[in-house]
C-alpha cells in the first residue's frame, strides 16, 4: 500500500514537473508574431509578421514578438529565454534567434515589463548591452506612451540590420544540404559494403543463396540495438514559404530587460 | 546434429546479450558526453563571470573616495576559484557541491560589494561604465541560472538511465557513476540574488 503511495506521489511530481516552470508558456503558434493581450491591431499584427517572415527568409534568422498579459511568477528574462528555447525559435544549427517579450500592463498588474531574449548564435550580432541600450532608448519611451507598436518597430529597426550580416539564407542552405548529404552517407557506406560482401560470398559458394550465413544474422541485432535513438531526442522540423514553423534554436540567457 | 543446435542457440543467446550490453554502454556513453557538454558551458557561464571582477574593480575604483575594504572580499572570492578542481569526466556530488560553494561565495562577495558600492559611491551608479557593468552582470546571472538548468537536465537523464534495472548492470560492469547536481545553496532558500534595480 505505502510502495503504491510512493508511486503515486512519484507519479505526481513528475506530471507537475514541466507545468512549475513557465506554467504561463502559450502553445506554439505558427505565426512569429502572437500578441495574447489584444493590444496591437489586426493591421498591425499582419505588418509585424510579414516584415518578420520576410526577415526570416532573407537570412534564416527569427525573430518572434510575443505580447503577453502575464508571465506567470518568472523573471521577464527567463520568461523570454523559456519561451525561446520551448518554442525552437531560429535553427538548430545556427541557434539565431531572437524572442521580444513584452507584458502588458493590465488591471491587476500596473506594472510592465519587456526583455530581449537572444539565442546563442545571436549574442555575437546582439550583445546584452546592445539589447539593454535598445529597450532602454528604444522601447522604453514608447512603451511609457503605451504605444507598444512603435515600441517594436523602433527594436525591429535596430535589431534587423544588426542581425543581417551574421547569417544568411544562402549560407544556411547550403549547410543544411550538406548535412542532408552527411546524414546519408553512412547509409550509402553501408550498401556499398554489404553488396561487395554478397559478391564475394555468392562467389565463393557458388548455388547457395545468401541469409543461410551467420553473418546476416549478426547484421540485424547490431544495427538495431546501436541505431535506437533514445538520446536522440531534441527537435527537428524546418521547412519555409511563408513561415514554415520554428527551427530548433536553442537559448543561453542572453539579452537584457527592462520595465515600464 | 541436435547437440550442434543447442551449441548455436546458446551462442545466439550469448551474443544478443553481448550486443545488447553494446548498446546499453553506447547509450551511456553518449548521455556521458551530454553531461560533459552541459558542464564546459557551465564553466564557460561562471568563467565569464568571474572575468567581469576586474571590470568591476575599475569601476569601483573609480571613484574618489575609494577604500580598498570594499574590494577585498570579491578578490579574495575569486582567488578561491583557482582551489577547486573539477574532473570533467568524473563529476562527482562531492565535486559539483565544492564548486557550486567556491562559486556560490563570489555571488554573495560580488552582490555585496555592488550593494555597498551603491550605498557609499551614489554618483558611481550614475555613470555610463557602472550600468554596463550592471547589464554584464545581469546578463552573466541569467546564463548561469540557465546552464545549470540545462546542466541538471543532462545529469537527471544520465543519471536515470545509470540506475534503472537491468541496464544498472552494465553500468557497473563498465565504471559508469552517478553525478552531481547543483542545488540551492546553503542556508537559503532562494539562489543568490544579485539586485540591479536601483
Amino acid at each position: 500500500m505505502s510502495q503504491l503511495r510512493r508511486i503515486l506521489c512519484l507519479l505526481l511530481v513528475v506530471a507537475a514537473m514541466p507545468s512549475w516552470a513557465g506554467e504561463w508558456l502559450p502553445q506554439k503558434p505558427q505565426t512569429l508574431v502572437s500578441d495574447y493581450s489584444g493590444i496591437l491591431s489586426a493591421e498591425q499584427v499582419n505588418a509585424l509578421e510579414q516584415r518578420l517572415v520576410a526577415f526570416n527568409d532573407s537570412t534564416s534568422n527569427q525573430i518572434v514578438v510575443v505580447v503577453t498579459p502575464t508571465i506567470g511568477g518568472d523573471d521577464e528574462n527567463a520568461a523570454a529565454q523559456r519561451l525561446g528555447e520551448a518554442w525552437g525559435v531560429g535553427q538548430t544549427e545556427f541557434d539565431n534567434g531572437v524572442v521580444i517579450l513584452i507584458k502588458s500592463k493590465t488591471a491587476d498588474e500596473n506594472w510592465g515589463a519587456v526583455a530581449i531574449a537572444t539565442g546563442y548564435g545571436a549574442e555575437g550580432a546582439l550583445p546584452d548591452i546592445f539589447c539593454k541600450r535598445i529597450i532602454d532608448d528604444q522601447m522604453l519611451p514608447a512603451l511609457g506612451d503605451g504605444d507598444y507598436y512603435r515600441a517594436i518597430v523602433r527594436a525591429l529597426d535596430v535589431i534587423e540590420p544588426a542581425m543581417a550580416g551574421e547569417y544568411s539564407f544562402a549560407q544556411y542552405r547550403k549547410d543544411e544540404r550538406r548535412s542532408a548529404l552527411m546524414a546519408l552517407l553512412p547509409l550509402l557506406l553501408f550498401i556499398a559494403v554489404a553488396v561487395v560482401v554478397v559478391a564475394i560470398y555468392s562467389k565463393k559458394h557458388p548455388g547457395q543463396g545468401p541469409g543461410s550465413g551467420g553473418g546476416i544474422y549478426f547484421g540485424g541485432p547490431v544495427g538495431g540495438t546501436w541505431g535506437s535513438g533514445t538520446w536522440g531526442g531534441g527537435s527537428s522540423s524546418g521547412g519555409f514559404g511563408g513561415f514554415g514553423g520554428f527551427g530548433g534554436g536553442s537559448f543561453g540567457g542572453g539579452g537584457a530587460s527592462g520595465r515600464f | 546434429m541436435k547437440k550442434t543446435g543447442i551449441i548455436i542457440a546458446i551462442v545466439a543467446v550469448l551474443a544478443v546479450i553481448v550486443l545488447w550490453g553494446i548498446g546499453v554502454n553506447n547509450r551511456l556513453v553518449t548521455a556521458d558526453e551530454g553531461v560533459q557538454k552541459a558542464w564546459a558551458q557551465v564553466e564557460n557561464a561562471y568563467k565569464r563571470r568571474a572575468d567581469l571582477v576586474p571590470q568591476l574593480v575599475a569601476t569601483v575604483q573609480g571613484a574618489a573616495d575609494y577604500e580598498k575594504g570594499v574590494l577585498t572580499e570579491v578578490t579574495n572570492a575569486r582567488a578561491g576559484l583557482d582551489n577547486v578542481k573539477v574532473d570533467p569526466s568524473q563529476l562527482s556530488e562531492e565535486q559539483v557541491a565544492a564548486y557550486q560553494k567556491a562559486q556560490d561565495n563570489l555571488s554573495k562577495a560580488i552582490a555585496n560589494s555592488i550593494k555597498v558600492t551603491v550605498e557609499r559611491y551614489p554618483e558611481l551608479t550614475a555613470t555610463q561604465g557602472f550600468r554596463d557593468l550592471q547589464t554584464q552582470l545581469e546578463g552573466t546571472e541569467n546564463r548561469i541560472t540557465v546552464e545549470r538548468g540545462k546542466f541538471n537536465e543532462a545529469v537527471q537523464s544520465y543519471n536515470t538511465s545509470l540506475r534503472r534495472f537491468p541496464a544498472s548492470i552494465i553500468a557497473g560492469i563498465c565504471g559508469f557513476e552517478k553525478k552531481g547536481y547543483f542545488t540551492a545553496p546553503e542556508g537559503a532558500d532562494e539562489p543568490v540574488k544579485v539586485e540591479f534595480n536601483f
